[in-house]
């Protein structure tokens, strides 16, 4: 025992000691921070007013009050509160084309008056009529500036429209009511504070991670492995103690290191989350999020049920996954060799990878629950579900049944391939090979 | 005779397509320095995983110290150093050590106390915390060695340990050997370099195509094959020595290195016969010794005849 003690310390230290878990671990979680946060950060520096021309060639008030309406929306919150649009109302009856012509010139010139136009509106008879109107501006990109126009140019068009046809102000003012779909989660009964969306997200991120860590860290056993078997240390090592004894030691040895790197990813991803939500709700955003144009990234909500049957499914999908990588490990004598042979062991977590999409429309259907059986595809189907809607005690635990059967079958296989594979150098083992190896006594 | 320290009894074992080692038997006693000579793929490796339960035999078996316990469960009072050298190369040589150490059962303390005086001994003190990757080749193969001395075993297997090595480092292992096998441990060491065992070994065995051809004490088996050996020098025209040297009445059998050569003598011939009809021929004869047989003599007369000329083995 103390012997599989030292290897699992040699197998930690080593790891953890390498530049490459350092920059794993400190890297990634910088780099998912920035992937969420610089389209914030773009976003919001882009702030200042757009100043923008309507040409009016409507007839009626419309002109005016399209104007008036656009020049009345802000952004920013207090000492920074200032007008989304800065708005001038050109009457272009007749000369349209004209006068846009000669808009559209000074837009996006780099030299040119402070104050020169961003866009230019086209406010038409038939914008008025059929509900086409068109921009031309150099923000046409922003989605932030377009959902805005059409959030402010919508209703009052129709407002026209209804006016036109001589509705009644009440009726008109019933039916600019706008739609709001507030969708929340319900689980076991209970309604949770967990939007549809942020659930999604939730699922997504589970499959994306379990995925990521079940190949990362199978793929480092089966590193290990190769390293040792190419070393020829593995000799003195199974002089002095068993095959299983040192591959025990190296898979935990891995797995803790792969634990320690996952806590430490899970703890900045919290902190970073977090800084971003109350950053989120701080800004100007909130004001914008409530109109329902840009909703922002929401963070998703985590029981300590789902962080629990995470782990539980981490640790034995690693288990069953390295036993497999270690058994490839021992049948190759090369890295190159090993990225061939992995394939089919790897392609199984994609597939469970895959299958999770499409169980998610339907997480508790019969072929979701036959997945959460099967040894290769549970350790991502039910941390998956779980994340969509806790499942049922009893069905975890059927899972995790079904996991550990699995896992020993798989370790018992695994450990007959490795005791005779470190050995063996020269062709890779063919199947008839292969079963004689786990024959053997 | 002492009980042995390793008694190898009818041990076979085959792969696929071949047989590694063939019922094969070996004593070695306690004490003193043991030689596994033989031919490349002669079964020596084999046979060493085997003492060390690395691989199980498929007949026979395997008695360390005259008890029950296999290698792995002996591993504590045996050293090994393996044919084909390894380490980890990211490893700083200290902790390296020191998990070997710990492999064979020390504590982490004692390992790295242990681990720091063999390499002092071996000249590496200043080396503790490099990787094993900055080192030489020579270097890592000390550490190695440290690495099979270091929780000071009762048995030493060696196999092959002064190939790959330079004439400086060759000796310095050669001496921690013999200083090993003075302090009264056992020492099996495999080789397929005669002038080592012969200034080494106390005792051989030579072991062929998985079969043992010989063995005994080195005294013992130089004494059977008697004294009847001359060893030469020519300093010119050594072609020219071919006539006499055939000559089947005066000699059995020539080993012939090109400028020198060891004959063995046929059954009553004198060997100053052979001196004047190596005289006549002119070979600037600088060396004519009468000699024990040379172990490299009898391992290529054995191995050899073998190999080539299997009606041989009933002449000797």
């Amino acid at each position: 025992m103390n012997k599989v003690f030292a290897v699992i310390r040699r197998e930690f230290i080593e790891r953890v000691r390498t530049k490459s878990f350092l920059i794993g671990t400190f890297l990634v979680p910088l780099l998912v921070g920035a992937f969420g946060y610089l389209p914030q950060l773009l976003a919001r520096r882009d702030t200042g007013s757009k100043t923008i021309v309507v040409l009016d060639a409507a007839s009626g008030p419309i002109g005016q009050v399209v104007t008036s309406r656009l020049g009345a929306d802000s952004i920013g919150e207090g000492e920074g509160r200032k007008p989304r649009f800065l708005v001038v109302r050109l009457p272009a009856e007749g000369r349209l084309e004209q006068l846009r012509d000669s808009v559209v010139a000074t837009i996006g010139l780099q030299e040119g008056p402070a104050d020169a136009a961003d866009g230019v509106l086209l406010l038409t008879e038939e914008a008025v009529e059929g509900g086409r109107i068109s921009y031309l501006g150099d923000n046409a990109g922003s989605f932030r500036d377009m959902g805005a126009l059409e959030r402010l140019i919508g209703p009052a068009l129709r407002e026209e429209r209804l006016q036109r046809k001589q509705a009644d102000a009440a009726i008109i003012a019933a039916a600019n009511v706008r739609l709001d779909l507030n969708s929340t989660k319900v689980t076991n009964g209970k309604a949770t504070g967990q939007s549809g969306e942020q659930t999604f997200w939730l699922a997504y991120i589970v499959n994306l991670l379990m995925y990521m860590v079940l190949l990362l860290y199978g793929i480092q056993v089966m590193s290990a492995v190769i390293e040792e078997k190419s070393n020829r240390i593995v000799e003195v090592l199974v002089s002095s103690m068993s095959p299983f004894q040192l591959l025990m030691g190296k898979v935990i040895g891995v797995g803790a290191s792969g634990l320690v790197q996952l806590g430490i990813w899970g703890v900045t991803g919290f902190y970073i989350t977090a800084t971003l939500a109350s950053g989120g709700t701080g800004s100007g955003e909130a004001g914008v999020a409530a109109d329902g144009t840009a909703a922002s990234f929401s963070v998703p909500v985590i029981s300590p049920e789902l962080v629990a049957v995470i782990l539980v499914f981490f640790l034995l999908g690693f288990f069953l996954y390295a036993g497999l990588y270690a058994a490839i490990g021992a049948m190759c004598n090369t890295q190159q060799e090993a990225q061939q042979a992995n394939t089919p062991v790897t392609m199984c977590i994609g597939i469970a990878m895959v299958a999770v999409f499409a169980l998610m429309n339907d997480p508790s259907s019969s072929l979701a629950k036959v997945f959460s059986l099967i040894p290769l595809f549970a350790p991502i189907v039910v941390p998956v579900r779980y994340a969509i809607s806790p499942l049922p005690l009893a069905e975890v635990l059927l899972s995790v049944a079904a996991m550990v059967v699995g896992i020993v079958g798989v370790v018992w296989i695994a450990a007959r391939i490795y005791r005779v594979g470190i050995l063996s150098y020269g062709k890779k083992p063919s199947m008839k090979e292969l079963w004689r190896w786990m024959r053997t006594a | 005779m002492a009980s042995s320290v390793i008694s190898v009894q009818g041990v076979t074992k085959r792969y696929a397509g071949h047989t590694a080692v063939s019922a094969l038997s070996l004593e070695v006693p306690a004490g003193g320095i043991f030689g596994l000579l033989g031919p490349n793929g002669a079964g020596k490796t084999t046979t060493i995983r085997m003492l060390l339960s690395i691989i199980t035999p498929d007949e026979g078996r395997v008695v360390l110290f005259g008890g029950a316990g296999s290698g792995r469960e002996l591993s504590a009072r045996i050293g090994y150093l393996p044919e084909e050298r390894g380490l980890y190369p990211k490893m700083r040589v200290l902790d390296q050590l020191a998990f070997l150490g710990e492999a064979k059962g020390m504590s982490r303390w004692d390992a790295r106390k242990r681990a720091k005086v063999w390499l002092e001994r071996l000249g590496l003190e200043d080396w503790t915390t490099r990787k094993v990757s900055d080192l030489s080749k020579g270097m890592q193969q000390k550490v190695q060695f440290a690495g099979a001395l270091q929780h000071d075993p009762e048995l030493v297997v060696l196999d092959e340990p002064f190939s790959g090595l330079d004439p400086v480092n060759s000796q310095v292992m050669r001496d921690v050997v013999v200083d090993v096998a003075r302090s009264g441990r056992t020492v099996l060491f495999s080789t397929h370099i005669m002038e080592h065992a012969e200034k080494m070994c106390s005792r051989i065995a030579i072991i062929a195509r998985g079969e043992k051809v010989l063995d005994g004490n080195l005294a013992e088996v130089k004494g059977q094959f008697g004294k009847s050996h001359v060893a030469l020098t020519f300093t010119r025209n050594a072609g020219a020595a071919a006539g006499p040297l055939a000559d089947r009445a005066l000699v059995a059998r020539v080993d012939d290195y090109g400028a020198s050569a060891e004959v063995q003598l046929a059954a009553g011939a004198d060997p100053e016969a052979l001196l004047k009809a190596l005289l006549a021929v002119d070979v600037g004869l600088s060396r004519f010794e009468v000699v024990e047989p040379s172990l490299q003599s009898i391992f290529i007369a054995r191995v050899g005849a073998d190999a080539a000329h299997p009606t041989a083995r009933q002449e000797a």
